[in-house]
């Protein structure tokens, strides 16, 4: 039976230099159907990227129990102090525990293009840097505790207006210059430093937003974990630093994602009708030599099969001429979405979804005019001109 | 018109084939029609976006600000006139029917006269205080017509005695525009602040205003903000065309995207449509020597073929469209009532884009079976050799 199935499918792909421009409407259609999704896809799973690169496996981050955002997270001051204590967290060189107590708020900047925009300014406390040592100050220097100044990260030069050395922004209680610019290599470059304690006498805040914390070995996480579920005084969640993004990743790139799919189905619809009107006809055009076949005894069910396979073929060829139209037009350019400066990506992840794309519009497309090849009277097909 | 019964002999030769083509036709089109629609609105809302308006809100928090601040605005050089806005946030019987009343006054017609709001509008609510004005699409979401009551239950805004229940009368209903797909209903600030427990009063949502040079409005707008910069306010204060500008998509180049969908649609299709025709041309090359023989010119059949293509562009392209312009109305049912989005409009310019379209494929794909056929070699072609 196999035999058979290769013999048939052999002999569709050698004729199909005969059929090129009608092939060409399938290797077109999927081509463009997955050339459009997956340049889509590369926005939010770009977005997702750079949120990913944010978590550390070694980081652990304590929030208001039951929140899926950051900011919506608030901990009182005086907790402070308990989670600090906790078993399980990294000591500085001083002995001091490897905690930082963040604080969130928004700010309104003005984009390149004079839009209105937002980034996160984000408060870093003492041990901030101990914690976060993948921030990197690559001009001007780290900002003073108790000051009134701030540092920018790179991403957030790119993206809004007056982001230089000694340009000012806009807080509550009055201008903040930037002494400084960072780089951290993920989505906290869209953003803005600052020192907690000072932030918090500026937002009239009694709570910072969360904590996060260096564990003092990736495995240390339950450990600490329990120290902070099992405490009355608290009402918090704790979540290794890396899952926590990796939900958070998900969940912002996902209205994004869902757009890709829903205009890439559209598409594929388009390019099953293409698929099944050039199948068809390919089995009408070839009756007398699948006749031929199945007066030489070869079954209904190779040569059904063959149909199919050269629907896939042709499909995934289309796919993968899609892909890497979408990878060379976009993947690794820079784009921004809100606070959040990341490179587009066309993964092989997303390369697989496009072929797994289009080997479902190949199925549907192939399936029908297969059963009629398949079906046809031998007598009648062999007869007809 | 004496070809049409060959044209659709032609088109009817393999049923299959037109209805699919067709088909594919018409969802490329019906993408086509709502990329482009939406581009349609961003341009329409760009286009009406007014150079000399100007918006600001409190920069933080966004609590409002006192009234006061509007007042300074407003003495800002080259500033023409400022209107406090604001709003009860609340809803109807139910919190699901979520509902919001502008709180407006007697410069709102200066600023916002291009959007519907006449100075007979406001004069309504100058007159009976207690009243409302809805737009079109409130009024029907509602149900209500003009002497109506409409009670909006607030969710933080109480009234001096306690109550959180607010009843207006429905004095007039006004035009829809635009700007904000929801509509809106306004009534008289000043009525509903002193209504409010003395605490309460004299704060307002944002000012928004005109600038006496439309030139200049974007520095106007930069110096209100760095002129309350270290205020007990800072505000955050951005010109019209910029808030409109691509309709804000977190910094996407949204124009980009749609118009790259509507083309890959449209390459999709002429490959579709350009080997159909072919193939057609190809089966009864025959049939077309035989035309020619019996004195058929050249332009004769080139129409007959240009037609045959153009029949499934022509019609996909207004079933596509079709469907598109009933699906941008249909969008906002699915969604919920206050839920913002973008909706495409099926704009006379898209309907001669995707019409052009339509044309540009059926051209393109007659084009090589064209060519063939006037090189033909008749005598061959009747022996079936060619």
């Amino acid at each position: 039976m196999l035999r058979q199935i290769w013999i048939v499918s052999a002999l569709n792909f050698k004729s199909l230099r005969s059929r090129f421009w009608q092939s060409m409407v399938i290797v077109v259609g999927l081509a463009a159907t997955v050339g459009v999704m997956l340049s889509m896809l590369s926005v939010s799973a770009g977005m997702r990227q750079a949120y990913y690169a944010s978590g550390d496996p070694n980081r652990a981050i304590v929030v208001t129990k039951g929140v899926e955002q950051e900011p919506q997270s608030s901990i009182a001051r005086a907790q402070a102090p308990l989670i600090a204590v906790a078993p399980g967290i990294a000591k500085d060189k001083d002995g001091k525990p490897l905690v930082d107590r963040t604080l969130m708020t928004s700010v309104p900047l003005l984009r390149k293009d004079g839009s209105k925009g937002f980034t996160t300014m984000r408060g870093l406390s003492d041990k901030g840097l101990g914690v976060r040592p993948e921030i990197k100050i690559v001009q001007g220097r780290m900002f003073q505790a108790g000051k009134r100044e701030l540092i920018a990260g790179v991403g957030a030069q790119t993206m809004f207006r007056h982001m230089q050395l000694g340009d000012k922004v806009i807080l509550p209680d009055g201008e903040w210059p930037i002494v400084g610019i960072y780089a951290t290599g993920d989505q906290l470059e869209g953003q803005l430093l600052g020192d907690t304690e000072t932030l918090i006498t500026t937002l009239k805040k009694p709570a910072y937003t969360t904590m996060l914390v260096r564990l003092a070995s990736p495995g240390s996480l339950d450990t600490f974990k329990k120290a902070m579920t099992t405490n009355p005084a608290l009402s918090v969640d704790v979540v290794r630093h890396s899952d926590w993004y990796k939900r958070v990743g998900d969940q912002n790139a996902f209205g994004l994602a869902l757009l890709g799919y829903v205009v890439g189905t559209v598409m594929a619809i388009g390019a099953l009708f293409g698929c099944l009107n050039t199948m068809y006809s390919a089995v009408s055009n070839r009756g007398r030599e699948i006749a031929t076949l199945r007066a030489l005894g070869y079954d209904a069910f190779p040569v059904a099969v063959s149909v199919i396979l050269e629907a896939m073929l042709l499909s995934v060829a289309g796919a993968l001429i899609g892909a890497g139209i979408a990878w060379a037009m976009y993947d690794g350019k820079l784009d921004l979405f809100g606070n959040v400066i990341f490179h587009l990506s066309v993964s092989p992840h997303q390369i697989e979804l496009g072929v797994i794309w289009a080997a479902a519009v190949a199925l549907l497309g192939g399936l029908f005019p297969s059963i009629r090849a398949a079906r046809r009277p031998v007598v009648e097909a062999l007869r007809a001109t | 018109m004496k070809y049409l019964p060959l044209i659709w002999t032609a088109v009817m030769r393999k049923p299959a084939r037109t209805i699919l083509t067709l088909l594919s036709v018409t969802v490329a089109f019906t993408l086509f029609g709502l990329m482009m629609g939406l581009n349609a609105t961003f341009d329409q809302v760009a286009a009406k976006a007014r150079a000399d308006r100007i918006f600001t809100n409190a920069r933080f928090g966004g609590a409002g600000m006192p009234i006061a601040v509007a007042h300074q605005i407003a003495a800002i050089p080259g500033v023409k006139v400022v209107t406090a806005v604001s709003g009860i946030n609340g809803y109807v019987q139910d919190p699901k029917n979520s509902a919001f009343v502008l709180m407006v006054d007697e410069n709102l017609p200066k600023v916002f006269g291009d959007w519907g709001i006449t100075q007979q509008l406001w004069d309504v609510v100058q007159k009976d205080r207690t009243g409302i004005v809805m737009s079109q699409s409130q009024a029907t979401r509602w149900h209500k017509k003009v002497g109506d009551t409409f009670t909006l239950v607030s969710r933080q805004m109480k009234r001096a005695d306690g109550s959180s229940a607010w009843t207006f009368k429905v004095l007039a209903i006004g035009p829809d525009f635009q700007q904000n797909s929801n509509g809106y209903i306004f009534g008289n600030y000043d009525y509903i602040d002193k209504a409010r427990p003395a605490a309460d009063q004299g704060k307002i949502g944002e000012a928004d205003l005109l600038a006496n040079d439309p030139a200049t409005s974007a520095e106007l707008a930069e110096r209100i903000d760095r002129a309350f910069a270290n205020s007990a306010t800072p505000l955050v204060t951005i010109t019209e065309k910029m808030a409109r500008a691509g309709n804000d998509f977190g910094g996407l180049d949204i124009k980009k995207i749609t118009g790259g969908i509507a083309l890959a649609g449209m390459f999709m299709v002429l490959f579709l449509t350009g080997n159909g025709i072919a193939e057609s041309v190809r089966e009864r090359f025959a049939e077309f020597a035989t035309l020619k023989t019996i004195g058929f010119s050249d332009r004769a059949v080139t129409v007959m073929v240009v037609l045959e293509s153009a029949l499934p562009c022509i019609l996909g392209a207004g079933l596509g469209v079709g469907i598109a312009a009933v699906l941008a109305r249909q969008i906002p049912k699915l969604m919920p009532p206050d839920f913002g989005i973008p909706l495409p409009t099926i704009s006379p310019l898209v309907l001669v884009w995707a019409a052009a379209s339509a044309f540009a494929v059926a051209l393109l794909s007659a084009a090589l079976p064209i060519l063939r056929l006037t090189r033909m070699d008749i005598a061959s072609a009747l022996s079936g050799r060619a």
